[in-house]
C-alpha cells in the first residue's frame, strides 16, 4: 500500500483548512505499521482517505497498484466506537460483508465460525451486541472486518474505549490474529507506548497540518515487553519527535 | 426491561411486584366505579347513568349483534385507511430523509401541510371521495400520514454515518441496498415506534371520519349524543377503549419481539 503526497483541505467555519499535507509513505505486504501523532495532526483524517471513505484533496492512495476510489471490502475497517450493527446477533455482523459477496450460506456460516473461532467468540454467536462488553464488540468488529479477506486492516484507536487490562489482552489477541493470518495492517493511535508494543514500523505524524516526521523502524523481537529497556528507548525517541 | 429486572431477581421477588402492581390497578379501577355510581345517584340518567344501566345497555347491544355490526363498519375504514396512511407516511419520511434533493424540493411543502387536522379534511374527503367508506379511511389515512412521516424520518435522519461508512465498506455499493441493509434496520424503533402511534390514533380518530354521515362505532356514539342516551355513549367508549387495548396490546407485543435486540 502507498500513501503518495496526500493533501487534504476542507472548509472550516473560518475558512479551509488544511488538514493535511503531502503525507507519503509506504506499507509493505503483511507489515503491522502504527501511525502515531498528537491530537489534531489528522491522523484520524488519513485514516478515512486510505479506507476510501473520504477523497483526498491532493495526491492518492494505492494498493496493490491501484488507486483507491471509495470504501472496499479490500480495505477492513476497524473504528474506535465498534459501530457493530446492533439489529444483527454477532454472527449476522461478523456475515455481513459475506451476504454482500453473494457467498452461499453453507459457505458463510463456516467462514463465521471460523473467524470467530478466531477472535475467541465460538460460543457468542446468538449473542446481540446490546449484551457484549466493549472488549468482545471490538473482536466482533476484527472478526466483521477480516471475515471478507481484505488486503488491508484498518483500525482507528481500535482500543481506545476499553480498560487498560482488557487492552493489553486485545494486544497480545490481535498479534496472534495477525500472526495467523498475516494480514497487513494500519493502526492508528495517539498512545507511543501501544505503538511500540505493536508495530514493525511507526510512521510519526506532525500536529496539523498533518505530515510525516519520520517513520521508526521497531526492531524488537515480540513479545515485547514495556519494561525492556530498548522499548523505553524507542518511546522515548517517538515521543521526542512528536514533541519537536 | 424492568421486567426482565424482576424476574431476574428471583421468582418470588418478580411475582410479589407484578401482583402488588395488578392489585392496586383493580383498587384505582374498582374506586372509580365506586365514585361513578355515588355520582350517577344525584344525577338524572342523561346527565350520568349509573354503572350497572350501563352494563345492561353494553350487553343489550352486544347481545342484538349492534355493536359487532358498528365495529365491523368501523374496520371497514379504519383499516384500509390505517394501512394506506403508514405506508404514504413511512415511504415518504425514508425517502425525503434519505434524498437531499427530495427533501429541499418537499420542505416548504410539507411545513405548509402540516398543520392541518384531519377533521378539517372533511370537505375534501365529501367532495373528492364522497359519504362513505372511502371517505373516512381518507380522513384516518391523513391521521396516520404525519405521525408516520415524522417517525419514519426523524429515525432514518438519526442513523448515524459511521453505520453507512461500515455497510459501505463490506460491500453495498447502491443507494438502495444501504437504505434496505443499514438505514431501515437501524431507523426501526423509530419508525415502529411511529406505526404503533398511528394505529392507535387513528383508531380514535374514527369518530372525526364518521361525523358526516358514515355508519360505525363513532356514528353511533354521535347519534346517541344527539339523543341524550348517554348510557349508549359510554357503553360505545367502553367498546371502543376494549379495541384500543387489544390493538395496541398486539402492536406492542410484536413490537418487542422486533425490536428484542435493543
Amino acid at each position: 500500500m502507498t500513501v503518495a503526497g496526500v493533501s487534504k483541505t476542507y472548509e472550516g467555519d473560518a475558512g479551509p483548512v488544511r488538514a493535511l499535507d503531502d503525507v507519503s509513505f509506504e506499507v509493505e505486504d503483511g507489515e503491522f505499521v502504527c501511525i502515531v501523532g498528537p491530537s489534531g495532526c489528522g491522523k484520524t483524517t488519513l485514516f478515512r482517505i486510505i479506507g476510501g471513505l473520504e477523497g483526498a484533496t491532493n495526491g492518492d492512495v494505492l494498493l496493490s497498484g491501484e488507486p483507491v476510489t471509495g470504501p472496499s471490502p479490500d480495505l477492513g475497517i476497524v473504528f474506535q466506537e465498534y459501530h457493530l450493527f446492533p439489529w444483527r446477533s454477532v454472527r449476522g455482523n461478523v456475515a455481513f460483508g459475506l451476504e454482500q459477496l453473494g457467498m452461499a450460506a453453507g459457505e458463510r456460516r463456516d467462514r463465521v465460525d471460523e473467524m470467530l473461532e478466531l477472535v475467541g467468540l465460538g460460543g457468542s454467536g446468538d449473542s446481540y451486541p446490546s449484551r457484549l462488553s466493549g472488549g468482545m464488540k471490538q473482536r466482533v468488529a476484527i472478526a466483521r472486518a477480516l471475515a471478507v479477506d481484505p488486503e488491508l486492516l484498518l483500525m482507528d484507536e481500535p482500543f481506545g474505549s476499553v480498560d487498560a487490562q482488557t487492552r493489553d489482552m486485545l494486544h497480545r489477541e490481535l498479534l496472534d490474529v495477525w500472526g495467523e493470518t498475516e494480514k497487513t495492517v494500519l493502526f492508528v493511535t495517539h498512545d507511543v507506548e501501544e505503538a511500540v508494543k505493536l508495530a514493525d514500523r511507526i510512521v510519526v505524524m506532525t500536529p496539523g497540518p498533518g505530515s510525516v516526521r519520520e517513520v521508526v523502524d521497531v526492531e524488537l523481537a515480540r513479545p515485547r515487553s514495556r519494561t525492556d529497556e530498548a522499548f523505553a528507548a524507542y518511546q522515548e525517541q517517538v515521543l521526542d519527535l512528536i514533541r519537536e | 426491561m424492568s421486567i426482565e429486572l424482576e424476574t431476574e431477581l428471583g421468582g418470588e421477588f418478580g411475582d410479589e411486584r407484578g401482583l402488588r402492581r395488578f392489585l392496586l390497578g383493580t383498587l384505582g379501577v374498582a374506586g372509580f366505579v365506586a365514585l361513578w355510581w355515588v355520582a350517577s345517584l344525584f344525577n338524572p340518567s342523561y346527565v350520568l347513568p349509573a354503572p350497572t344501566a350501563v352494563a345492561e345497555t353494553f350487553v343489550g347491544e352486544l347481545q342484538s349483534g349492534a355493536m359487532t355490526t358498528a365495529l365491523v363498519q368501523s374496520i371497514t375504514h379504519w383499516l384500509p385507511g390505517t394501512v394506506v396512511g403508514t405506508t404514504l407516511g413511512v415511504a415518504l419520511g425514508v425517502t425525503l430523509a434519505w434524498s437531499d434533493l427530495a427533501d429541499d424540493v418537499a420542505a416548504p411543502l410539507v411545513r405548509v401541510l402540516r398543520p392541518v387536522p384531519p377533521l378539517a379534511l372533511i370537505g375534501f374527503a365529501i367532495a373528492w371521495i364522497g359519504i362513505n367508506d372511502g371517505g373516512a379511511a381518507f380522513i384516518i389515512a391523513a391521521g396516520a400520514f404525519w405521525i408516520n412521516y415524522y417517525a419514519a424520518y426523524g429515525g432514518v435522519d438519526s442513523v448515524s454515518d459511521e453505520f453507512l461508512d461500515v455497510g459501505r465498506s463490506l460491500g453495498v455499493t447502491s443507494d438502495i441496498g444501504l437504505v434496505r441493509k443499514v438505514v431501515l434496520p437501524a431507523a426501526s424503533p423509530e419508525i415502529i415506534t411511529g406505526i404503533r402511534t398511528g394505529i392507535g390514533r387513528c383508531w380514535m380518530l374514527i369518530i372525526a371520519a364518521e361525523i358526516f354521515g358514515v355508519p360505525g362505532i363513532g356514528r353511533k356514539i354521535l347519534t346517541a349524543s344527539n339523543n341524550l342516551a348517554v348510557d349508549v355513549v359510554i357503553a360505545y367508549i367502553l367498546l371502543m377503549s376494549l379495541v384500543y387495548l387489544v390493538l395496541d396490546t398486539g402492536v406492542e407485543a410484536v413490537q418487542n419481539r422486533v425490536l428484542a435486540w435493543r
